[in-house]
């Protein structure tokens, strides 16, 4: 059977669909938060969170990191495998600063914190790579 | 008869080199007012001739349309004592320097708020107490240099802001 122009056959334009079609229904959706706290200049507490969204979120991906996967599908391992990258890419996006200090008798004391707000992640994982891209 | 004329020959010559003196002193301070006026056009664009002409205006930044200002800031970050190795401490410096840049831009874009409290007893400062605080979102900064040394790491980083960032 062929297609109208007759260069390609209709097997292969459908074959071309599902596939396509497949590869974005399988990019799922994570919810990830991330917070540091500095005492005194120096690190006193980090915390990554990363999550699986159990709604749908809205918003178009932005910017994306790509990193290279070990056949491995758990986002959580890749992450703590490339966790230099991903953090560096991290500070890119929107960080809350809070920073506090405090002179008391001419002693100085100071925290800052800096916080990822929980931001939806559409993550798409492939053959040796996942595409991540925060949804905005 | 000569004694007048000697005089009179005098004072003309004093009263020359008086305002010889003048002149000269009045001139001399010219040439740094134009260099000033210079220097200043060079930091400004091109466009805001007007301002360089007031060189207190210059001193402060204004975002312009189609125009971007950088702010660039140096972190500091101390590693903790309890490292297990070398690599490991650099990590969590930088992490500390990279937030302490972070304090710093957000404070020159947003500015810090200060709060004062001194305690008087018996005519004595009894308790002095000064807090700030800044509070920011900021995005897109990036890490321009890092240095280690001596446990002390140092980032250095910057933001480019533009007038469209802001517009409404």
């Amino acid at each position: 059977m062929r297609s109208r122009d007759g260069n390609h056959s209709f097997l292969l334009s459908i074959c071309s669909i599902i596939f396509f079609n497949s590869l974005v229904l399988s990019a799922s959706e994570y919810l990830i938060s991330y917070r540091y706290v500095v005492k005194d200049a120096t690190l006193y507490n980090e915390s990554l969170s990363i999550s699986k969204s159990m709604q749908k979120c809205n918003g178009t991906p932005q910017n994306a990191l790509i990193l290279p996967t070990e056949s491995d599908t758990n986002l959580k391992t890749v992450i703590a495998k490339n966790s230099e990258e991903f953090i560096d890419y991290i500070h890119k996006l929107n960080l809350h600063v809070e920073h506090n200090d405090v002179t008391i008798n001419a002693q100085y004391k100071s925290t800052t914190i800096l916080t990822l707000k929980t931001t939806c992640f559409e993550v798409d994982f492939n053959d040796n790579f996942v595409k991540i891209a925060p949804l905005k | 008869m000569n004694k007048v004329i000697l005089s009179s020959i005098l004072t003309a010559l004093l009263t020359t080199t008086f305002v010889g003196c003048a002149i000269e002193r009045s001139d001399k301070p010219a040439p740094t007012v134009v260099q000033n006026v210079t220097v200043n056009k060079e930091e400004k664009s091109p466009q805001t001739n007007q301002a360089a002409q007031n060189p207190t205006q210059n001193e402060e930044k204004v975002l312009e349309r189609n125009h971007t200002i950088t702010i660039s800031a140096l972190g500091q970050g101390v590693a903790p004592m309890n490292t297990t190795s070398p690599a490991q401490a650099y990590a969590l410096a930088k992490r500390a320097a990279i937030a302490d840049a972070y304090r710093i831009i957000a404070e020159k874009v947003k500015g810090v708020r200060v709060e004062g409290e001194d305690t008087v007893v018996n005519m004595m400062i009894k308790r002095s107490k000064v807090r700030t605080y800044v509070n920011a979102c900021i995005r897109s900064a990036s890490v321009v240099e890092t240095t280690f040394k001596d446990g002390l790491c140092e980032v250095e980083m910057e933001i480019t802001l533009s007038y469209s960032q802001f517009a409404q």
